[in-house]
């Protein structure tokens, strides 16, 4: 725990000296600041079945954002200390490799939950401004970040994957947005096959695609299934990761 | 302190170490030596327990490092070859961090991390960033580094790499001073280094164990030494004569002759192990009345061990 703790320190803190966290964020702020545009002129037009969180997790421009932001924040986690050589310096300590991948992925994590404070701070602001004219329903608003919560999750996880297996960033940064985006798709195209082969494929749909996903919470609806499917599929990425590593200490 | 057994590594094939068998003694100070390539890194990493064996086993402190991997990473202070470290770190803040991985804490972490950086003379850098450090600099954080948890063993790598003669003369003198506290393994190029400082020479060449020993016992066993002379002679003559003295086993040619008396030979005699012929050169040249005005013993050292070894085992 100690360990873990220490080890986290250290990832946080390299993610704030090097400018990657900054320019993710400014990247997400603005990004997300365009979806709000979009959400309140959706709003301007006339009353809508949605409210506007749930306007604001749909645009292009939410998801644009969502996709950039998790190579970002994981291609350096396992490639730079192989490409420095400092893993050697690292697992020549008493540390197992469970807590370091831990420890990577937790960090990823937690400034990836940062990069939504922004989005959070824009809707207490419009609630302020419109003097509560707007409705931000608070169930909705949990819901989403829920959800946004465990699928950054199960990005990160792939991205952590992706970078211990390479001690190229850049590829690990490529490899983990095209696994993100074929995740994504696959659900869209199971969603779209579903609406047009039979209704009853819908029970199915909930379980892969992401836009059914945001599309559910973002309503206020919590559907266990998402979160039960995004962390087993998180856990067992971080395992993968845990043997990539441990794969060098291998008998062969 | 280290037993290793038959170890062995292969990397997808290619044979980086075969079959290395030795031991270490608690409080020994051993110079690991090898030309390029020999395998002394990837030995290294074995004992740390970074690569596993492809065969054969090592213990370190009575521990295996591959199956109880932390008990022997507790008992060592390792420092890779090339001295990675994180660049975006500060040293001082680097340093803490690793005393904090090592398991010191608080106060003491703190003392520690005073110390070894007053051993290793960076503190006048310990605010900097690693990155902006010079190669010097970089390699004492790595070797502060190694010190830190005052581990029994010392697996060090190219420990001096980089360094100018006063900081050498200081990592040796520091390394010296740990003598007898703790056990230290250090693989080197520079050969005057092993002769200053360790007590005994694992020699590998090609991934196996050419010698082990001290370094006197090696330059006086190993059929090294030089006997220089100089004479008044007409050259082919005086190299059959000389050639045929007992103990001498080759005559070489001397590294220059630019700008030599034309009447003087001078020639260079490789000595066969334990030899002396000085006094029967003497006589063969007083014999043949040939004018002597140099006659040189230069006993081996263990750079010419160690040349010798090398393209011994090439023409093998
Ligand atoms: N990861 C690797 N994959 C394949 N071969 C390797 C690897 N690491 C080392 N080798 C090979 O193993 C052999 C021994 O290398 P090693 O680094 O142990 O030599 P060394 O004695 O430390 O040499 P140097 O004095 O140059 O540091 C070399 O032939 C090297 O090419
Ligand atoms: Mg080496």
């Amino acid at each position: 725990m100690r360990l873990l703790w220490i080890l986290l320190k250290k990832e946080l803190r390299s993610f704030f000296v090097s400018p990657v966290a900054y320019v993710v964020l400014a990247l997400v702020m603005l990004l997300s600041g365009y979806s709000l545009r979009a959400a309140l002129s959706i709003l301007e037009r006339g009353p809508s079945e949605g409210s506007i969180v749930q306007w604001m997790f749909q645009p292009n421009w939410f998801w644009l954002s969502y996709f950039f932001a998790f190579p970002l924040l994981t291609m350096r986690l396992f490639a730079e200390e192989k490409k420095m050589g400092t893993m050697e310096t690292l697992f020549t300590v008493p540390v197992e490799t469970w807590q370091v991948v831990l420890a990577k992925f937790s960090a990823a994590l937690l400034v990836y939950g940062l990069l939504w404070l922004p989005s959070y701070l824009n809707f207490e602001l419009i609630r302020w401004i419109t003097a509560g004219q707007v409705v931000v329903p608070g169930g909705a608003l949990a819901g989403s970040y829920l959800i946004l919560a465990f699928m950054g999750a199960f990005n990160l996880a792939l991205g952590c994957l992706a970078s211990s297996l390479t001690s190229n960033q850049i590829i690990a940064a490529v490899v983990s947005f095209t696994l993100s985006l074929l995740h994504f798709l696959a659900g869209l195209f199971i969603m779209v096959l579903g609406r047009r082969v039979s209704e009853s494929f819908v029970d199915i749909i909930s379980y892969f695609a992401s836009m059914e996903h945001i599309r559910t919470f973002s309503s206020g609806l919590l559907d266990t299934r998402p979160m039960v499917y995004y962390s087993s599929l998180t856990l067992l990425l971080l395992a993968f990761t845990h043997q990539v590593l441990e794969f060098r200490r291998w008998k062969p | 302190m280290i037993n290793a057994k038959d170890l062995t590594k292969r990397y997808a094939g290619r044979t980086a170490v075969e079959s290395l068998s030795f031991r270490v003694e608690p409080g020994q100070i051993v110079g690991f030596l090898g030309p390029n390539g020999a395998g002394k890194s990837t030995t290294m990493r074995m004992l740390s327990g970074y690569l596993p064996p492809t065969s054969g086993s090592a213990s370190v402190n009575g521990f295996c490092v591959f199956s109880q991997s932390l008990e022997v990473r507790r008992s060592i202070g390792y420092m890779p070859e090339m001295a990675p470290l994180y660049t975006d770190m500060r040293a001082k803040e680097y340093l803490r961090f690793r005393a904090e991985l090592k398991g010191l804490a608080g106060a003491a972490m703190r003392r520690r991390v005073d110390e070894v950086m007053e051993q290793c003379s960076v503190q006048s850098v310990r605010r900097r960033l690693i990155g902006n450090l010079s190669k010097g600099f970089r390699q004492r954080v790595a070797l502060a580094d190694a010190l830190l948890a005052s581990p029994p063993l010392l697996i060090l790598d190219e420990p001096t790499n980089g360094l100018d003669p006063v900081q050498i003369r200081q990592v040796r003198e520091l390394l010296r001073s740990l003598r007898g506290r703790q056990t230290i393994l250090l693989s080197t190029h520079i050969l005057q280094e092993v002769e200053a400082l360790c007590d005994r020479v694992l020699m590998i060449h090609q991934g196996r164990l050419l010698a082990d020993d001290t370094p006197a016992a090696l330059t006086r066993n190993l059929r090294s030494a030089q006997l220089w002379v100089e004479l008044q002679a007409d050259e082919a003559k005086a190299r059959e004569a000389l050639a045929a003295l007992p103990g001498v086993r080759r005559i070489e040619d001397p590294p220059s002759s630019e700008g030599r008396d034309p009447d003087w030979v001078r020639l260079m005699l490789r000595l066969e192990a334990g030899q002396d012929p000085r006094s029967s050169v003497s006589e063969v040249a007083m014999r043949e009345g040939w004018a002597l005005r140099e006659l040189h013993l230069q006993p081996a050292s263990l750079e010419d061990v160690f040349v010798e070894l090398a393209s011994m085992d090439r023409a093998v």
